[in-house]
């Protein structure tokens, strides 16, 4: 089998880090709703569970921040991490932030938002930005894997 | 952003017979890159268009030009 290029092997991580991408922010989106199962009284409370959703946005937020692929060579890392790749990674943290900035003006502005402890508010903010920057990112690598 | 810039990156690739893979080899980028770069998403710094010329043994000029 003959040994594959460097462009070639960054050429196969870049691709399975988009779908991983897509796949995190899946993932990511079904824990919310088994923490709002939980909250909601529909299951019994575990904190398994409520934890899922911590450890879930710091693999995602260190997969966005780092580019993944740590093992990886540092040849191979600035292949997969290239120019492309770093402007998609400035926009989706730039969408990330509207969201952000949207949802949080949004909570401020709600009557009742001042129940929400700050463990709430943490959730609420973060979850949808992380996953609109993630998939931002990955839909962004996926075109530009995309021929034509 | 994408209007802003013609190429003839990938005639001049076809004339040489490289593949993406090839070239971006050459240059020591990613193919996703050179992908970018032939279906104008996106605009390569100069450094990068300079080392995109020499590998296809032409200038930048001719490599890329404004839209007129």
């Amino acid at each position: 089998m003959p040994l594959k290029s460097s462009v070639e092997i960054a050429d196969r991580i870049s691709r399975k880090r988009a779908m991983a991408g897509v796949a995190g922010a899946l993932v990511f989106l079904v824990a919310q709703g088994v923490r709002l199962l939980v909250e909601s009284g529909s299951i019994a409370p575990r904190r398994t569970l409520l934890d899922m959703w911590a450890i879930n946005a710091i693999v995602l937020y260190a997969l966005l921040a780092t580019g993944g692929g740590l093992l990886n060579r540092r040849e191979i890392r600035a292949l997969v991490n290239d120019d492309v790749s770093r402007l998609h990674y400035k926009s989706a943290a730039v969408a990330g932030f509207w969201v952000a900035m949207t949802v949080a003006m949004g909570m401020y502005l709600l009557p009742n938002s001042a129940a929400l402890t700050a463990r709430d508010a943490v959730f609420v903010v973060v979850s949808p930005s992380i996953i609109v920057a993630i998939v931002v990112f990955s839909c962004l690598e996926l075109r530009a894997h995309r021929d034509g | 952003m994408a209007e802003g810039l013609k190429n003839r990156l990938r005639e001049e690739r076809a004339r040489l017979s490289l593949t993406q893979a090839e070239l971006a080899d050459m240059v020591q980028v990613s193919r996703k890159t050179i992908n970018t770069v032939e279906n104008g998403v996106f605009i390569p710094s100069t450094v990068l268009a300079l080392r995109l010329a020499r590998a296809l043994g032409t200038t930048v000029e001719k490599l890329f030009q404004l839209p007129k």
